[in-house]
């Protein structure tokens, strides 16, 4: 590969490693910032999970070229799938329980269908 | 599925290995084998790279024989331009939602609003339900909260859809990517069940 080509690419790859910090901020100020547990499930299932990606596109453009022994694209590649198949669970889980719970801003919600679902069923139970 | 309490002896001991090995999934096994060949670097060719690929086999065929699962039900079926359509599609939804979360971060004012809606999935599939509500969650604006499992519907907790204009937006981008995605790894059933569904209502 050209020395020219390397250059090409440390510079995306630094594009980037920039963007996928700056989101992974941004994920982090929407933590702080949004009322309720729900929203704050959002900045941790979209800007963290992109942020994420692009540190690992920008890990991967600069590696390739050279030889590690520690990891390779291959690892790289693992954690982006891992990474986006289990965020979503786990932002599942945890909303659910928030919900199942109460820990909600009811006043944030302007409609809200599950809860109609859940009270038609706890009318339908022979209590 | 039957748990036996009593460890089987002789015969019997085989008969169920045999039966044990029988539900090993092909699929299953190249997909393990794949991550172990990924983990270990096994594409990069090189003296050992046969031994490791063996030996993936091996271990991913171990863990279905120790740890066996019920078969994914219908299984699925890849389409290879539609699912390099939807991944495509995936990212570019991936870029969209990640601004438009970052902006309403930065946006001041009272905090955002938001709704909880149902979505009604229209195939029958477990796998494609699965699917569906993983991607749900990272890309347009939602997150799923509940999942009504023989009724099939997904519960989604939609950042600032203030009205009901707002809610029934989302409930049309849940529906249109939960097509995209049995259009791409379906069943030719799942996709009859899509098409007999959406029949009345128009795509």
């Amino acid at each position: 590969m050209s020395d020219q080509m390397i250059a090409v690419l440390d510079w995306i790859a630094v594009l980037c490693l920039v963007a996928g910090a700056l989101l992974s901020l941004v994920a982090g100020v929407g933590l702080v910032r949004f009322p309720d547990l729900l929203s704050r499930m959002h900045t941790a299932a979209k800007p963290q999970v992109l942020g994420l990606l692009l540190v690992l596109v920008g890990i991967g453009l600069r590696i390739a070229p050279v030889e590690t022994g520690v990891f390779n694209v291959g690892t790289l590649l693992l954690v982006g799938l891992f990474q986006i198949m289990t965020v979503p669970v786990a932002g599942h889980i945890a909303a659910r329980v928030a919900y199942r719970s109460g820990r909600i801003r009811e006043d944030l919600l302007v409609t809200d269908e599950l809860a109609e679902h859940l009270e038609r069923r706890r009318a339908d139970e022979p209590s | 599925m039957t748990w036996r309490r009593t460890a089987p002896r002789g015969p019997e001991r085989l008969r169920s290995l045999r039966r044990r090995l029988g539900k090993v999934e092909p699929v299953s096994v190249a997909s393990m084998t794949l991550v172990w060949m990924l983990l270990f670097n096994g594409f990069r060719l090189r003296e050992e790279s046969l031994g490791l690929l063996v030996l993936g086999v091996l271990v991913s065929v171990l863990i279905m024989v120790l740890f066996p699962l019920p078969p994914v039900a219908s299984g699925l079926r890849l389409r290879p331009w539609n699912t390099l359509r939807l991944i495509a599609r995936f990212f570019a939804d991936l870029v969209r939602a990640s601004l438009q979360v970052s902006r309403q971060v930065f946006t001041p004012g009272p905090p955002v609003r938001s709704s909880v809606i149902a979505v009604h999935l229209r195939s029958d599939s477990d796998l494609m339900l699965v699917c569906t509500s993983v991607l749900l969650s990272v890309i347009p604006g939602s997150v799923v909260i509940e999942v009504g499992h023989p009724e099939r519907v997904l519960y989604l907790h939609v950042l600032g859809a203030v009205d009901r204009e707002g809610a029934e937006r989302a409930r049309r981008t849940a529906l249109k990517l939960e097509e995209r995605i049995v259009r791409a790894i379906g069943t030719r059933r799942d996709i009859a069940d899509l098409e007999a569904s959406t029949g009345g209502e128009g795509p």
